[in-house]
């Protein structure tokens, strides 16, 4: 098993390619599944940086197949006005801030910080492992911002510039006093604990009475920072809802504070009456790690979103009136500007063809590979590529209003309509703290009519043996430790609380292409003439097939689907198929595409013509097509069948268990934007209650909100921007696999691994999670409301109300770490 | 007893100088990544060519030791 797996990322290496891409690593000889992870992982040994295969703990990421043809267009982050936005002076250098894709480990970084810190120019780098970012430092004119992302991609890892935005920072500011205020009050609970100890013990009374104040005064000296700063966090948030004129969680607490610390103050001045300062402290500290826990979960979570806004540049050739050329950004093109889009090239923004005749790939829109033609005057839009001819495009919209960030608004707002998981939370919270302090009011005034001097003390005691700690510690406690371990197992949580609102589903919606299926095709089967080599058959394919940009193509070119399948029907002839990919290809002369049609093109002389029965066979051989079906690619030579082609878009390995699992407890429905017809033959064998084709993203967006009309808490999987709307309106959506970064930022789940089977790991971890919840409030309701009629009756002293919450805190807390193990 | 009198503002004194480093070490970023650091002790990268090869033998040498001790047993 080790043996076939890649060395460098851990997926299986296919058996065609079995020895073909190895280098030594460590001493032994390593199989690698692709040229780019053989690429990085000689890269990374030639930089004397093998140690990183001995100390990482995860696979790397499988780096990109066409990993060093993209190095080229990383050019365009040069350009200065780009940089402006993102780079920051640093005196004589510049520095940036970048996230990474690809970061699987600690390791990972130490890798990243060795291999730019060789880089001549580069001054200083700052990995950060936990937030997959770097901090570079570079001078300018030493080494090139293109220069330093080359050498990132050059060890397989993706750097896009990238600038935190303003909620960011302001989270990255609060989490840094929350560590502080709680660092203060956890070492001064020590200081005011240890003394008070002392004082406790002192069963048989050998500590003076001055020894005794003395105690006191230095115990109030270590309380106060502790009461004025470290306790801010509750004070501000009860003065924000009192004038607000409602309550939170917040006043009883501050209530209790302030209570318990002038009645301390009194009582060491006076030099009569009891000090309760170790208790203070202990209650500001356990309750700011609880508001701390549940403000690191969102805040990770904010993160990982952050991530995902990369800074992606697009860059566009405008015709100047006069005809030159000039590269511009595509954010500064106007309503008219003229621009010329070359084959190949990302069509930059929305507008009309003027000038030109192309086949579109429209895929990132609408989900499908069929190239959409474009000639005079057909509209076409920004991020949608353009495969073989050139365009000249008037633009009809600014970038502003462009198709693709049209898509992103509409995601926006499905976002901000999402069903919330409600806010019972905080009503709960508002008549709890309602009857907490009416409790607390009555409790005095009894005692007080009771004429008693404890009536004091024993309110006190009600308003902390009442508070929620535990209360506060049950869900975010609970969450943090799930994500951690889901996070391990390359599940990704941008919002910690979709955990509990996936127990709810009772739906699934899947996107089909990219999703179910592998999101590219292959041939799945093959048919030969009689006398027709196959090898020779396929080679003329191939060369035929070389030169087109259709997506149906890459399935001739992908050496690892041809060997494959021909072993099938010809075992013998297998091995040679692979290696005539090294073999200088036929010549094609007079190459001709026919627009939804197909290929055709000379080879020694002779026409070859290859795709559908209606372009490329002759009528008087039309009913041959009947013993093979199935077949959807014809290569004929002059209408004469010569071998017929099955290509299509596969199911992933693990599509059909995955949804066997969730069929079992859910109801499945599939929304794709490719034809009912290709819907219908892929779901037949699925069991999968529904299934809608043709859609468009607008569609498949009410189609979700229909379904969410009539009850059903819908959970939506998909991949592409046409997915985006859809997810954003889902109560929990997932990114699956290599998902578009439209997709992966409108989702709540995003998985990192291209396994399907992740997802019933998700459920089964979100039931854990739930029921660990609801233990959790169980235990610290039921202590509390247990505690209660102590404190009331004045059985309970404030420091036995104090350990007895510390105690049902760690309780819950213990208990949501049991989460981690399972 | 009266020596409590001096040691506790002494250690008063020494809470608060370790206070002091602590909001320095949140201030400048110590506790942004907790992962990362905890490896970087087991990357040789001090070392120069010569001696991490020679370590890189011993490790082996090692190896080899724990693999042979184990044979025996065997291993499922």
């Amino acid at each position: 098993m080790a043996k076939h797996d890649c060395y460098h990322c851990g997926l299986p290496v296919a058996e065609s390619d079995d020895g073909k891409f190895t280098t030594v690593i460590l001493g032994q000889q390593r199989d690698m599944c692709c040229p780019g992870c053989l690429a990085v992982a000689e890269a990374i040994v030639d930089n004397g940086l093998e140690d990183y295969y001995q100390f990482r703990t995860e696979p790397a990421q499988k780096s990109d197949d066409g990993i060093l043809e993209t190095l080229d267009k990383l050019k365009v982050y040069d350009d200065p006005s780009l940089q402006e936005e993102f780079v920051f002076e640093e005196g004589q250098d510049k520095q940036i801030q970048l996230t990474l894709e690809g970061i699987t480990c600690a390791a990972c970084g130490w890798l990243i910080e060795k291999q730019l810190s060789k880089v001549e120019g580069i001054k200083q780098v700052a990995v950060n492992v936990q937030e997959r970012r770097a901090l570079v430092t570079w001078s300018p004119f030493q080494i090139k911002l293109s220069q330093i992302l080359s050498t990132l991609k050059r060890i397989g890892y993706v750097g896009s510039p990238f600038h935190p935005d303003e909620h960011e920072a302001s989270y990255k500011r609060e989490q840094k006093t929350f560590l502080k205020k709680l660092g203060l009050a956890g070492i001064m609970t020590m200081q005011v604990m240890m003394l008070m100890t002392g004082l406790y013990f002192d069963w048989f009374g050998a500590i003076e009475l001055e020894t005794r104040q003395y105690f006191y005064w230095v115990a109030l000296t270590l309380t106060t920072p502790v009461v004025l700063y470290s306790g801010s966090t509750f004070y501000v948030g009860a003065a924000k809802a009192l004038s607000a004129k409602t309550v939170n969680m917040d006043v009883p607490v501050t209530l209790a504070i302030f209570g318990t610390y002038i009645a301390g103050i009194r009582s060491t001045v006076l030099e009569q009456g009891e000090v309760y300062f170790e208790s203070i402290c202990m209650f500001i500290f356990l309750l700011l790690l609880s508001r701390f826990l549940e403000h690191r979960s969102r805040h990770r979570a904010a993160q990982i979103s952050a991530n995902m806004m990369q800074y992606v540049p697009v860059s566009a050739t405008k015709v100047m009136p006069d005809g030159s050329l000039t590269e511009c950004l595509a954010k500064q093109l106007k309503i008219d500007d003229v621009v010329l889009v070359k084959p190949g090239e990302t069509v930059p923004i929305d507008g009309v063809v003027s000038d030109g005749n192309a086949a579109v790939d429209e895929s990132m829109l609408t989900g499908e590979f069929n190239p959409v033609r474009k000639s005079n005057k057909s509209p076409v839009y920004g991020g949608t590529v353009c495969q073989d001819g050139s365009l000249t495009i008037t633009v009809t919209q600014t970038l502003k209003n462009a198709l693709v960030n049209q898509i992103v608004r509409l995601q926006a707002s499905a976002m901000a309509s999402k069903p919330k998981a409600a806010q019972i939370a905080d009503n709960f919270s508002r008549y709890f703290v309602t009857a907490v302090l009416l409790i607390s009011a009555l409790t005095y005034g009894f005692w007080a009519y009771q004429g008693s001097d404890e009536a004091f003390w024993i309110t006190i005691s009600v308003l902390v043996a009442t508070c929620p700690c535990a209360l506060g510690l049950a869900t975010p406690s609970a969450l943090t430790c799930a994500m951690a371990k889901l996070n391990r197992q390359g599940i990704l949580l941008k919002r910690a609380d979709a955990l509990e609102q996936i127990t709810d589903i009772d739906t699934i919606a899947l996107d089909k292409t990219g999703t179910l299926t592998k999101g590219k095709f292959t041939i799945t089967n093959a048919w030969y003439a009689d006398g027709v080599d196959s090898d020779s058959a396929l080679s003329i394919a191939r060369a035929l097939e070389l030169r087109s940009e259709h997506p149906i193509a890459k399935a001739f070119n992908e050496d690892k689907a041809l060997s494959e399948k021909i072993a099938l029907s010809e075992n013998k002839a297998s091995r040679g198929s692979v290696d005539s990919s090294e073999c200088p290809l036929h010549k094609v002369t007079n190459f001709n595409v026919t627009p939804g049609g197909g290929i055709s093109g000379e080879i020694n002389d002779t026409l070859f013509s290859m795709g559908s029965a209606a372009f490329s066979v002759n009528e008087s051989q039309l009913k041959l097509i009947d013993d093979f079906p199935s077949a959807n690619v014809f290569l004929t030579v002059k209408g004469h069948i010569m071998a017929a082609y099955e290509v299509k878009d596969t199911l992933r390995e693990d599509t059909q268990e995955t949804l066997d699992i969730l069929a079992t407890s859910h109801t499945l429905a599939v929304l794709s934007g490719d034809t009912q017809q290709n819907v219908n033959a892929l779901t037949a064998t699925l069991p999968i209650s529904t299934a809608k084709g043709g859609l468009t993203p607008e569609q498949k967006y009410e189609t979700v909100q229909a379904m969410q009309q009539s009850g059903a808490k819908v959970m939506m999987m998909g991949d592409g921007i046409n997915d985006a709307p859809v997810l954003a309106s889902a109560d929990v959506a997932i990114a699956v696999g290599n998902a578009t970064d439209v997709a992966k930022t409108a989702a709540d789940v995003i998985l990192l691994g291209d396994q399907l089977l992740s997802v019933p790991e998700l459920i089964r971890t979100a039931h854990q999670v739930k029921q660990k919840i609801r233990q959790n409030i169980g235990w610290s309701v039921g202590y509390n409301v247990l505690i209660l009629p102590f404190a009331v009756s004045g059985l309970l002293s404030p420091w036995m109300a104090v350990v007895g919450m510390s105690l049902s805190s760690i309780i819950v807390v213990t208990n949501s770490t049991r989460l981690l193990s399972k | 007893m009266s020596i409590i009198y001096v040691l506790i503002p002494i250690a008063i004194i020494i809470v608060a100088v370790a206070i002091v480093i602590f909001f320095w070490a949140v201030k400048t970023n110590q506790f942004e990544d907790l992962d990362r650091q905890g490896y970087s002790i087991l990357f040789d990268d001090d070392l120069p060519p010569e001696e991490k090869k020679l370590a890189e033998q011993r490790k082996q040498l090692q190896d080899s030791k724990i693999d042979k001790s184990q044979a025996p047993h065997g291993r499922d």
